[in-house]
């Protein structure tokens, strides 16, 4: 008998009792969406989680904080990390150690210089609201809130901040940062005496905004090429306005050590054995690749756990499909007896009955994903809406509750059908056994 | 066609400690050749369905052996034994054992789904089979809907929609009233006649035993007599 034959048989065989077959196939539909839905709990908080923590880091990065038994990251370290396997880009940045200020036009702000290796940043992709990257001499990339630190000169102190701590607004810059010149001073102390000197930078590019909405990038991005300049007329590494010890400045500047040093992978792949090497060779690191790792774990053994507890909903399910089977088995017996007689092989009766509790399964499979569908939906719908009026705060942005990603989806209709043919392999099995003769008599 | 050698069976009763073997068939052969129709006759109890139920392959007898067509069939499994009915078999049973929910070309084309026949062909195969037993425009009856003879016609249509080269009938005129029993009988003959298909019939009914070419008598589970014509 085909698969065709065995399937339009089934068909018909359902149509004789609709209103059991819809029961059945709602127990198990109800089943298959409780199990979705109660894992996709799971699969939406992970997503949320990952997603919020992905805002500001990428997956390739590598932030490497320093070394075992070393003072700090040297160039002879970034030339190691070029060189590593699968690395993209190595961007470090130093901060200027004096607070430069930066007048512009008739505003001046007090902010911080951060000395960045552009060639490596554009690499990493460095990320720009509006502008481009340096290209030349003494042109500067600024933060996304620069202009908050911008203040008009010869401004009252007392009336600088309103009410509510913000810059009063005649105060406020307001024209277009780009393009502009802006003079940097900064000085330097010899015997308790100040000398200045200006360094003119063009801005040519605007930082992209922070991913999170605390954070504040006020700062200025100047190249290595203007902190040479400013070291020369220090005498100081990194343009200290005194002397410490160690800190003269060198001729060959072999000491430089580096405040952030960022490692990007070529790709998501080649991060695992880009940490395994640093940290052998004593490199204390952060990645997100690791505690992303050890969170994957613990939501892996969360989502097991709430894909078990939802399948305990399909077995009690598949009771159901287990009586409905043999019901069937039980009405059918005189027509099995007459389809084994005139020649049916008893693979055929075993076939026919397990195709229909895999139809039965198949269907409410369907359904209940529908169903699963539609109520992740109106969770993810409501939830907000819940925090909102029970908390009257808003709900945490990009908070998924519910996600059901395929894999979910092809997990709970492998798990729902793996059940229902379970259930149904007794009953069919039974089929197979029936007596010819008692069945052709009507003695079952 | 059919040989059967030394077949004895009994059937036990109760339990354990009470159980009773009670022998059914001592003993018994016989040949059927090819083409032929032969009866079985015997009293109630005699055995004679028993017999016809061993050949079919629904029980295995206690002793001794069955051939169809030089096949020895009870060493056959069951699926074996299934596959053997659907290629060389045909049954005609007393109550027509149609599958109630399943009108007359639907119960005819049965056992071509079974055999895995392409659906046109199989659709052609029964529709032709159906003209043959005089019932295509009962093709869409349900058994509920049509009488006992054209239940009966449509049986024979199933049995004979795989051509087997042998029928068993098991008391087939047994529901029939006398008229429809004779255009029965004459329609089996017809059969033979230009299939050359082998009949066997079980009966306890005179005027069928008279009608094939050979009566064998059961009594008491023993072959009493062939009484050939």
């Amino acid at each position: 008998m085909t698969f065709k034959d065995q399937f339009k048989f089934v068909r018909q065989n359902l149509k004789k009792n609709k209103s059991r077959l819809f029961m059945t196939v709602l127990a198990t539909a109800i089943g298959v969406a409780f199990l979705i839905v109660l894992a996709s709990v799971g699969f939406g908080l992970h997503k949320s989680i990952i997603s919020d923590m992905m805002q500001n880091q990428l997956v390739t990065q590598v932030e490497i904080y320093g070394k075992e038994d070393s003072q700090g990251l040297t160039n002879e370290d970034i030339t190691y990390f070029e060189e590593m396997e699968g690395v993209e880009a190595v961007t470090r940045r130093n901060e200027l150690a004096q607070m430069p200020f930066f007048h512009l036009d008739d505003y001046t702000s007090n902010t911080n210089a951060i000395v960045t290796h552009f060639p490596s940043e554009i690499k990493a992709d460095f990320k720009l609201a509006s502008g481009r990257l340096p290209e030349g001499e003494n042109e500067v990339v600024v933060g996304y809130h620069f202009t908050e630190s911008l203040i008009k000169n010869g401004a009252n102190p007392e009336k600088l901040y309103d009410d509510e701590g913000n810059i009063n607004e005649d105060y406020v810059y307001t024209d277009d940062l780009l393009n502009k010149e802006m003079d940097m001073e900064v000085i330097k102390l010899t015997d308790g005496k100040e000398t200045k000197k200006t360094i003119s930078v063009k801005i040519v590019g605007i930082a992209e905004k922070p991913a999170r909405d605390w954070a504040y990038e006020e700062h200025v991005f100047i190249s290595e090429e203007i902190l040479q300049e400013v070291e020369q007329f220090t005498g100081v590494m990194r343009g200290a306005t005194e002397m410490y010890e160690g800190g003269e400045l060198d001729a060959n500047q072999s000491e430089e050590v580096y405040d952030y040093v960022k490692v990007y992978a070529n790709n998501v792949q080649e991060v695992e054995g880009i940490n395994k090497t640093l940290e052998d060779k004593g490199y204390m690191i952060y990645s997100i690749a690791n505690e992303m790792k050890q969170i994957n774990v613990i939501f892996l053994i969360m989502k097991i756990g709430l894909i078990f507890i939802g399948t305990i909903a399909l077995i009690i399910a598949s009771i159901g499909i287990y009586n409905t089977m043999t019901m069937a088995v039980t009405e059918r017996a005189p027509d099995i007896g007459i389809m084994k007689a005139i020649g049916a092989h008893p693979r055929t009766i075993k076939n026919i009955f397990l195709l229909e509790s895999t139809y039965i399964g198949l269907l409410g499979a369907i359904f209940g994903t529908i169903v699963a569908y539609g109520v992740s939906f109106l969770v993810n719908l409501s939830v907000p809406f819940i925090i909102q009026t029970a908390f009257d705060e808003a709900a945490p942005e990009g908070l998924l509750l519910s996600y059901i990603p395929w894999s979910l989806t092809l997990i709970s209709v492998g798990i729902c059908l793996l059940v229902t043919v379970f259930s149904g392999l007794r009953p069919a099995k039974r089929a197979t056994k029936v007596d010819v003769l008692k069945a052709m008599r009507r003695e079952l | 066609m059919i040989e059967v050698n030394k077949i004895y069976h009994s059937f036990e009763i109760g339990k354990k400690e009470k159980k009773t073997v009670i022998p059914v068939l001592k003993d018994v052969s016989f040949q059927i050749n090819k083409g032929e129709i032969v009866s079985i006759v015997g009293k109630s109890g005699s055995g004679k369905s028993t017999l016809l139920n061993i050949i079919s392959g629904f029980i295995k007898p206690t002793e001794g052996e069955v051939k169809i067509n030089n096949q020895t069939v009870t060493e056959l499994s069951e699926g074996e034994f299934a596959s053997f009915r659907l290629q060389h078999i045909g049954f005609i049973f007393q109550n027509f054992q149609l599958i109630p929910s399943m009108t007359a070309f639907q119960n005819v084309e049965l056992p071509l789904t079974f055999k895995g026949m392409n659906e046109k062909e199989r659709k052609q195969k029964t529709l032709e089979t159906l003209e043959r037993v005089g019932l295509a425009e009962f093709k869409d009856h349900y058994p509920s809907e049509l009488s006992g003879g054209q239940q009966q016609r449509v049986s024979i249509a199933r049995a004979l929609v795989v051509n087997p080269p042998l029928i068993l009938a098991d008391e087939p005129t047994g529901s029939l009233d006398s008229d429809t029993e004779k255009s029965l009988l004459a329609f089996i003959k017809q059969l033979n006649e230009e299939l050359g298909i082998t009949f066997l019939i079980i009966t306890h009914d005179e005027e069928v035993a008279e009608f094939g070419h050979r009566t064998i008598e059961i009594v008491d589970g023993h072959v009493l007599e062939e009484v050939a014509k």
